[in-house]
């Protein structure tokens, strides 16, 4: 049976060349689009290079700060040095927690203006993350006990601030009025991160604490984000569990102001920007905002697809007269056209595959895709069963929604009309 | 083995209601060789699309090899058009996209038989109208006879009780039309049950009774 279905498909895309050109046109682009947007979200969820381990981490979203008294002011921001130190920090849940904070960085070299990223950063920073050290390794605390003025370099930064060297370890780099000595080079960092930056690292210990200053409007705001990384993921609700109560803790302890904080979340989560106390929308909402517009965006070409099947539906009416008078049900008929149909979905889908790579390989360093508001990464290229499984979901998904409607009308055709003519 | 009891039959467009079918009476016995005349728009397809099951009556009784057919479902009539029927169209209505033996091997497939069962009765239903050298041949690469020939291996591959011929030789010179004739004759002593329409007054001296049918009702 299936033969006889391949055979009939092969020779009807054969023949109908605008036909099978169209409808493959239609899905290979959708489906182009659907694997770049979804290889660079995975790409980005999933971490790579430092966040190699970016599905047992989570991170602090943003602090929410509000004065108790009714139309009283509101802060956000990231979190205060002391409260990652002195609260968050001791968290027992977690394998490891960091706290750091990143910027770009502007410096002139040789006469060149140069824009890279700097990060401060803990000791702990590099449990949290997997950095690849080429030279040199990281600073821990036992180093910062008796030297705070260290710091670890990227490549890239190796390249702009020293040029073509082979060892820069002990070398020195000025950061503002900072002299601090090279105490490693890591591999950089890949532009899909939305944790880290690629660049300069330093300690935060290099900066004296300051106690928070009692006049300002938060004291527990600060630029500061906090990472937990977790042994398993089955440990997440333990950590979310003891961020909350911690805030609630010193929340309790202040009458004057009130603290909500964001997460710890995942990197999904953040992406999604849930629970995040800026965010007006609230997470439903915002989730079906994502849902109707990816809607919109299948829904086009698989009324484009379903359209031009019901069109061929005359072509084909003698071809289903015939099967009807040797015996196909209306069933048979059915299946055997949702099969035509899948098929050819998948063969669009697979050149839609082929095509978003070569559109990473050959764009991906130039192109970029916003992955959340105001967040744009390049093109990335990630495959996996996750992402064969989306590609492959969205062309059975086309498949059968083009399909079953045009099939259910075919196969309910009066073979009569299409034998002989429909003569009585 | 076909009787058909007061079958009536007619098709409504917007503004016109045709009678095809009026108040037909009618019985085939097994092994008949019966030829089905009448003018254009007499109602000889529609009496054969009824036989086959392609087109339901309005009104009426249709009984095939003892089996009253009243609304079966979809999956059923399919089964038994499948297993009972073998038809024969005047425009032959191949699969233009598959060739001669894909063809033959249609009504076969639906039947759920296995694939050596199936190449065995392919073959033989070709041997039968002599186009075993033709079987890789597609539709447009063959003469009106041969495709002809093709239709009617396809008919009785499946070894139907009933064979339905609308027109076989409607679209064949004279000489090609003999020889689908002496093919359906020899199918027909072979024990099958044969219905045709025909214009042809010699093609229907040659079977074994002429019903006529004039405005949708039985005249002879």
């Amino acid at each position: 049976m299936f033969k006889n279905y391949l055979r009939t498909f092969w020779k009807i895309a054969s023949q109908n060349r605008l036909f099978t050109f169209l409808s493959l046109f239609g899905i290979s682009l959708t489906i182009m689009f659907v694997m770049i947007l979804s290889m660079t979200v995975n790409k980005v969820v999933k971490g790579s290079g430092p966040e190699k381990n970016l599905k047992h981490i989570l991170t602090t979203g943003r602090l929410k700060v509000r004065t108790q008294e009714k139309g009283g002011n509101e802060v956000f921001s990231q979190i205060e040095r002391y409260v990652g130190e002195d609260y968050l920090k001791k968290i027992k849940s977690a394998e490891h927690i960091s706290m750091f904070y990143s910027y770009t960085w502007e410096f002139l070299r040789n006469g060149i203006q140069y824009t890279t990223g700097f990060m401060v950063t803990d000791a702990e920073f590099w449990e949290v993350f997997d950095f690849e050290f080429v030279q040199g390794k990281p600073y821990t605390n036992d180093d910062l006990r008796t030297q705070t003025n260290l710091a670890v370099i990227t490549e890239g930064l190796k390249e702009m601030f020293f040029g073509d060297v082979d060892t820069v370890l002990g070398k020195t780099i000025r950061f503002h009025d900072y002299l601090l000595t090279v105490w490693g080079v890591v591999k950089d960092v890949p532009p899909t991160s939305q944790n880290l930056l690629s660049g300069l690292f330093f300690p935060y210990a290099l900066f004296p604490a300051e106690k928070p200053n009692p006049r300002s409007f938060s004291p527990y705001s600060g630029p500061y984000t906090i990472a937990f990384k977790a042994n398993s993921r089955k440990e997440f609700s333990a950590i979310r569990r003891d961020v909350q109560s911690v805030i609630q803790r010193i929340d309790a302890a202040d009458p004057k102001l009130a603290l909500v904080l964001a997460g710890p979340n995942t990197q999904m989560e953040n992406l999604l920007a849930v629970h995040d106390p800026e965010d007006q929308e609230g997470p439903s909402a915002k989730s079906r905002k994502y849902l109707l517009w990816g809607t919109i965006f299948l829904l086009l070409p698989i009324v484009n697809l379903m359209a031009l099947n019901f069109a061929r539906i005359r072509e084909r009416g003698e071809e289903i007269a015939i099967r009807k008078s040797f015996g196909a049900s209306s069933a048979t008929l059915r299946s055997q056209f949702i099969f035509e149909n899948i098929l050819l979905t998948l063969i669009g889908g697979l050149l839609g595959v082929l095509l978003s790579f070569l559109v990473v390989a050959l764009l991906g360093n130039t192109l970029s895709i916003p992955v959340k508001a105001g967040t744009t990464v390049p093109m990335s290229f990630s495959f996996d069963f996750l992402v064969f499984g989306i590609a492959l979901g969205v062309c059975l998904l086309f498949g059968l929604l083009s399909g079953v409607l045009p099939a259910i009308r075919m196969a309910r055709m009066k073979p009569v009309k299409y034998l002989k003519g429909g003569e009585i | 083995m076909i009787k058909l009891e007061n079958i009536r039959k007619t098709y409504r467009t917007q503004s016109v209601e045709t009678l095809a079918l009026d108040n037909i009476n009618l019985e085939v016995g097994p092994g008949e060789f019966v030829s089905v005349m009448g003018p254009s728009g007499c109602g000889k397809s529609t009496l054969l699309n009824i036989i086959g099951l392609l087109d339901e009556p309005d009104q009426g009784l249709l009984q095939l090899e003892g089996n009253l057919i009243t609304g079966y479902p979809d999956k059923k009539t399919a089964r038994l058009r499948n297993r009972m029927v073998g038809f024969i169209f005047q425009s032959f209505h191949l699969i233009k996209e598959l060739n001669v033996y894909d063809n033959v091997e249609l009504p076969l497939i639906y039947r759920k038989m296995p694939a050596g069962e199936r190449k065995k009765r392919v073959i033989e239903a070709l041997e039968q109208v002599s186009l075993s050298n033709r079987m890789h041949h597609y539709p447009s690469q063959l003469s009106g006879g041969q495709c002809q020939r093709t239709a009617i291996a396809r008919a009785l591959a499946g070894k139907p009780a009933i064979i339905l011929a609308d027109e076989p030789t409607g679209n064949l010179d004279s000489t090609v039309g003999k020889e689908v004739m002496n093919i359906l004759t020899d199918l027909n002593k072979s024990g099958t049950t044969i219905v045709m329409v025909t214009h042809d007054e010699l093609l229907a001296k040659a079977t074994h009774r002429i019903i006529r049918l004039f405005d949708g009702r039985l005249v002879g």
